[in-house]
């Protein structure tokens, strides 16, 4: 059975970029469908190392880059406070690192809009106790730590709050076109099986490092050449702040507070295929090794998990016909100059730092692609949730844990999730999977990567009335063995002892493997 | 200090070693940084359950498993020993009256309302098999976050791992009266030492029984009463009660924990918690002494006998380092079981991984064999988790094998002192 549908802009790809998108296109009143072959924020968005840039990264190599990202800092912690940990950040002189290079890190600065203040190493010690105490010069800057999923989520209910249509699970499979025009898609409901055809004024391809594939299926080239990158996560905060290493970028050379842990990050090598990029023992041995430089020690702390990421990068000259300006870090793409294909266009290359930018200027090629003239309004607006002031703070989540405690239970305890956290988040996707809340919740994602509280989640949500019993066993089923791709790579030391705690668990005490289906 | 045997480790392996040693006249000393799994384990003694296809009699399933896995540790004891074994541990366990065969598994019911296969329960798990069908009702306690009966009861209904006739479950949740914060398990325990909680729960229960014959608890019923508040609960509701052990901590595994050491006490023998095992002396092929931690202090403790039973990784008898080297950290035993090169774990979680299997090598008394293939030591042995060859989760073995190469080691010694004397 094929369902019909029709919107102005169809929107592909549901992570920061396209659901930035949505949320730009629909305050600018147009009617929009976002479609993504996942849950939202599943590709590079929900996989990415979790740092709002300061620009401080980019200052000396990249100082357009560099003076974008601050500029969008700015802006993001007045419209997306709520998904932000202001944590600030250090970029600190390690004897490694040349010290000429601080210099000009300074003295960039200014010019890239990059607010800088030098501090004295005691002082940077003073902060960060856990910093090498070899540092010779540490730069304050404003990173911060920024949820990806809460970004992403809010822009989508901002957008369905102004009529947007939003299809998780729904792969585009085909473009539709009539002569030289882009009329829509088909996206096959992998939920229902059935298939739906959406038929658009404009269609974007925002799939990032598969937005090569997604403009191969309306005939043209988005030359986009997806880079792995490997992070770590260790089971606490090593430092409360950003830790940057002051020198020319290398692997393994920042070091992002997130939530209840430590990510170290990353790498980027070139790969095929966006979809296949295991890390290997060598990148996470390479990180472990990286960290003890900027805080010593840390090779020897609990690594929990690695993942890694595709970066949708552009080479400069895949930018053939690109009608905006160059010094932009990511690219927009009118196929219908470029490629004299109407109602497509395509956004690649970017940050998530600048998504929302990217979104602006794509939707602004959007409404030259439909002869219609709308302005922005995202750097005024603030997305649901965030007040400009209302910054995420881990004690915060801690206080509101401990309000709601009597005849709640605690169903994760790594991550502080109750049995009504968990009911309200099912309550808002009744299809929900364990997986999906380990995204909304972070159920899973702690020490003990699930041992105790993947249980208790699908006991507790086979209680609920769309959650069959046969979904409860396969739903853990499946929840482990996502689980096991990440843990595989760090498994030594405790979080070895941890593993096969978890084996006990699940395979000697619950026997998940003979249940029946 | 000073000994006849010393033993590392006070999980079950090292638990029933000691006891066996001390029951045979040797002065034994344990020592131990922790408690080791059997707190944390359902309490139920698996000996063999799936080879890799379902097991009904473990004793028949063993010569396939040693012609299949000629390094599994069972090697060390065959059939004969299993046995004695068995025999001699339901003599130890009988204050928590275990019981069961070799020659027949029960299927026992997990917290998701699988069917697992065991060899020996605890009186509370006595009416828990449920391989032959059979109507059940399933009572859990309202908002207590690790047994919801609901599931189990579903779950139970479609069981395909017990061979024979289909099970009819219900379902009940109890509210426990007068509730107030967390339900854990221990708290829930001792709570149930009062006999008001357990008549509110027997009223509430009494009329949902119908036809059913036997009401199935969370592993919750008590600590040192257990026996008790069984039997009360037993009498009140006029049907058979069995647990279902869940996540740790796990009562019924705690309560073997405490009756293992009470039998060495009992047996004459001395535990030594929080005591770490640090190095040791040789002199040429004998071992002399081991030096322990007391009070974070170093202390040479010699003895004539060792015995080595400090578990598989979870309890650091063997750790991995982050390039992938495997240790035995106390001598610096050799760890078999990973060829050079050998890729540790598969794709799949629920499969075979090869690092699941390593551990100890040993000879056919069960002395650890050291760098040069032969016993590291004359007067060491190896028992447990610690040994290199199964795949105890997967084929449900844990407890049966600590039990079986612990009790072995511990005879081996005997026989050496016999051997001595005469
Ligand atoms: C290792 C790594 C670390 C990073 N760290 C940072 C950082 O700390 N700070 C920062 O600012 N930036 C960081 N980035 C960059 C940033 O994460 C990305 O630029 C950004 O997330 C890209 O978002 P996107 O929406 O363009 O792509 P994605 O998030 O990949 O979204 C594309 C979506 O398209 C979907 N899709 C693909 N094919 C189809 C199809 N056929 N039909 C429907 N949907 C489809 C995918 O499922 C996916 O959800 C990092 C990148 C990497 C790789
Ligand atoms: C959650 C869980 C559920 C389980 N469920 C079941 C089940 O249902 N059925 C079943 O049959 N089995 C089960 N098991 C497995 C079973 O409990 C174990 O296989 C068995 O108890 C192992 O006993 P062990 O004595 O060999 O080792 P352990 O119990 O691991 O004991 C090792 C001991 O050595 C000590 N130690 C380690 N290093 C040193 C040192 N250097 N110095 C001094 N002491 C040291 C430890 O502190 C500990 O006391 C379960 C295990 C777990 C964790």
């Amino acid at each position: 059975m094929t369902e019909a549908l029709e919107c102005q802009l169809l929107v592909i790809g549901g992570g920061s970029t396209g659901a930035g998108v949505a949320w730009d296109a629909a305050l600018r009143g147009f009617q929009v469908i976002l479609a993504d072959r996942g849950d939202l924020a599943t590709g590079t968005t929900g996989r990415f190392h979790g740092l709002l840039h300061s620009g401080g990264r980019y200052v000396v190599r990249d100082p357009g880059g560099a003076r974008e990202c601050a500029r969008e800092n700015v802006i993001l912690r007045r419209v997306a406070s709520a998904a932000i940990e202001d944590t600030g950040g250090l970029f600190v002189t390690t004897p490694l690192d040349d010290l000429e290079y601080a210099d000009r890190f300074f003295a960039s600065c200014p010019a890239a809009e990059v607010p800088v203040e030098e501090i004295s190493p005691a002082e940077a010690l003073r902060r960060e106790p856990r910093l090498t105490p070899a540092v010779r010069r540490a730069f304050v800057v404003q990173d911060g730590s920024i949820d990806s999923w809460k970004l992403v989520w809010s822009c989508a209910q901002g957008a369905k709050q102004l009529g947007a249509r939003i299809l998780p699970y729904h792969p585009v499979t085909a473009i539709v076109r009539e002569g030289d025009r882009v009329i829509g898609a088909r996206l096959h409901d992998l939920r229902s099986g059935g298939d739906v055809e959406v038929r658009a004024q404009c269609v974007i391809n925002a799939a990032g490092a598969w937005s090569g594939q997604v403009a191969r299926m309306a005939g043209c080239e988005v030359a986009v050449r997806p880079g792995k990158g490997v992070m770590v996560a260790i089971n606490h905060r090593l430092a409360d702040c950003v830790v940057n290493r002051c020198h020319m970028t290398g692997d393994g050379d920042i070091v992002v507070p997130s939530h209840s842990v430590s990510v170290i990050g990353t790498t980027d090598t070139p790969v095929e295929d966006p979809d296949d990029i295991e890390p290997t023992a060598e990148e996470v041995a390479k990180m472990m090794t990286a960290g003890d430089v900027l805080l010593p020690g840390f090779s020897r702390s609990r690594a929990l998990r690695v993942w890694t990421g595709a970066r949708p990068l552009l080479p400069k000259t895949a930018t053939v016909g690109d009608d905006r300006e160059v010094s932009r870090s990511h690219t927009v793409i009118r196929h219908a100059q470029r490629d004299d294909l109407g109602g497509l266009i395509s956004i690649a290359g970017g940050k998530l730092t600048t998504y929302r930018l990217m979104a602006e200027d794509t939707v602004d090629a959007a409404c030259a692609e439909l002869g219609v003239e709308r302005t922005c309004t995202t750097a005024e607006t603030p997305l649901p949730g965030s007040t400009g002031r209302n910054y995420y703070r881990l004690p915060d989540h801690q206080a509101d844990f401990e309000k709601g405690r009597a005849d709640n239970p605690m169903v994760c305890e790594c991550e502080l999730v109750s049995r009504s956290d968990l009911l309200a988040a099912a309550r808002r996707n009744p299809q929900v999977q364990i997986d999906d809340l380990r995204r909304v919740l972070r159920i899973g994602m702690g020490p003990c990567q699930g041992g105790f509280c993947a249980f208790r989640t699908a006991a507790i949500l086979h209680g609920q009335k769309e959650y069959g019993r046969s979904q409860a066993n396969a739903g853990l089923r499946a929840f482990v063995q996502e689980r096991w791709k990440g843990q595989r790579p760090v498994l030594w030391g405790q979080q070895l002892r941890q593993a096969q705690l978890d084996a006990w668990i699940f395979q000697g005490v619950l026997d998940i493997e003979h249940m029946p289906t | 200090m000073n000994t006849d045997a010393l033993v590392i480790g006070a999980g079950t392996a090292g638990l029933i070693a000691a006891t066996r040693l001390a029951q045979g006249g040797l002065r034994v000393l344990v020592v131990a940084t922790g408690e080791g799994c059997l707190p944390l384990a359902s309490g139920t003694v698996d000996v063999l359950g799936y080879a890799p296809g379902p097991v009904k009699s473990p004793l028949g399933a063993l010569p396939g498993l040693l012609d299949a896995h000629p390094e599994h540790p069972y090697r060390l004891t065959g059939a004969a020993g299993l046995e004695q074994s068995v025999a001699w541990f339901l003599q130890v366990a009988a204050p928590l009256g275990y019981e069961g065969e070799l020659t027949r598994n029960r299927w026992v019911p997990t917290v998701l309302g699988g069917l697992r296969p065991t060899a020996l329960v605890p009186r509370g798990m006595a009416a828990a098999d449920l391989g032959g069908g059979g109507e059940v009702l399933i009572a859990g306690i309202r908002g207590f976050r690790d047994f919801h009966p609901a599931l189990v009861a579903e779950n139970l209904c479609q069981a395909t791992a017990a061979p024979a006739a289909a099970i009819q479950a219900r379902a009940i949740e109890l509210d426990w009266p007068g509730s107030a914060g967390d339900l854990v398990p221990f708290r829930l325990a001792r709570r149930l030492e009062d006999a008001g909680i357990r008549r509110s729960l027997a009223t509430q229960l009494r009329p949902k029984i119908g036809s059913a014959a036997a009401v199935g608890m969370p592993a919750v019923l008590g600590r040192e009463t257990a026996a008790d508040i069984h039997a009360d609960l037993e009498r009140r509701l006029g049907v058979p009660v069995f647990e279902i052990p869940g996540l740790p901590p796990s009562l019924p595994g705690l309560r073997l924990f405490d009756c293992l050491r009470r039998a060495l006490r009992d047996a004459g023998g001395r535990l030594l918690l929080g005591s770490s095992a640090i190095a040791a002396t040789h002199h040429q092929d004998t071992l002399d002494s081991v030096t322990i931690t007391q009070a974070s202090r170093p202390v040479e403790v010699s003895a004539g006998f060792f015995v080595l039973a400090t578990g598989g990784f979870v309890t650091g008898g063997i750790v991995r380092e982050p390039d992938g080297r495997l240790r035995e950290p106390v001598f610096g035993l050799p760890v078999h079981g990973l060829a050079p090169g050998q890729q540790p774990f598969g794709d799949e979680y629920l499969s075979e991984h090869p690092l699941d299997r390593v551990g100890l090598s040993t000879d056919a008394n069960g002395r650890p064999l050291g760098a040069a293939g032969a016993p590291h030591a004359v007067n060491l042995y190896a028992a447990g988790a610690v040994l290199a060859g199964a795949l105890p989760w997967r084929e449900k073995s844990g407890e049966g094998l600590s039990l079986a190469t612990g009790w072995h080691a511990a005879e081996a010694i005997l026989g050496c002192r016999r051997e001595d004397v005469a």
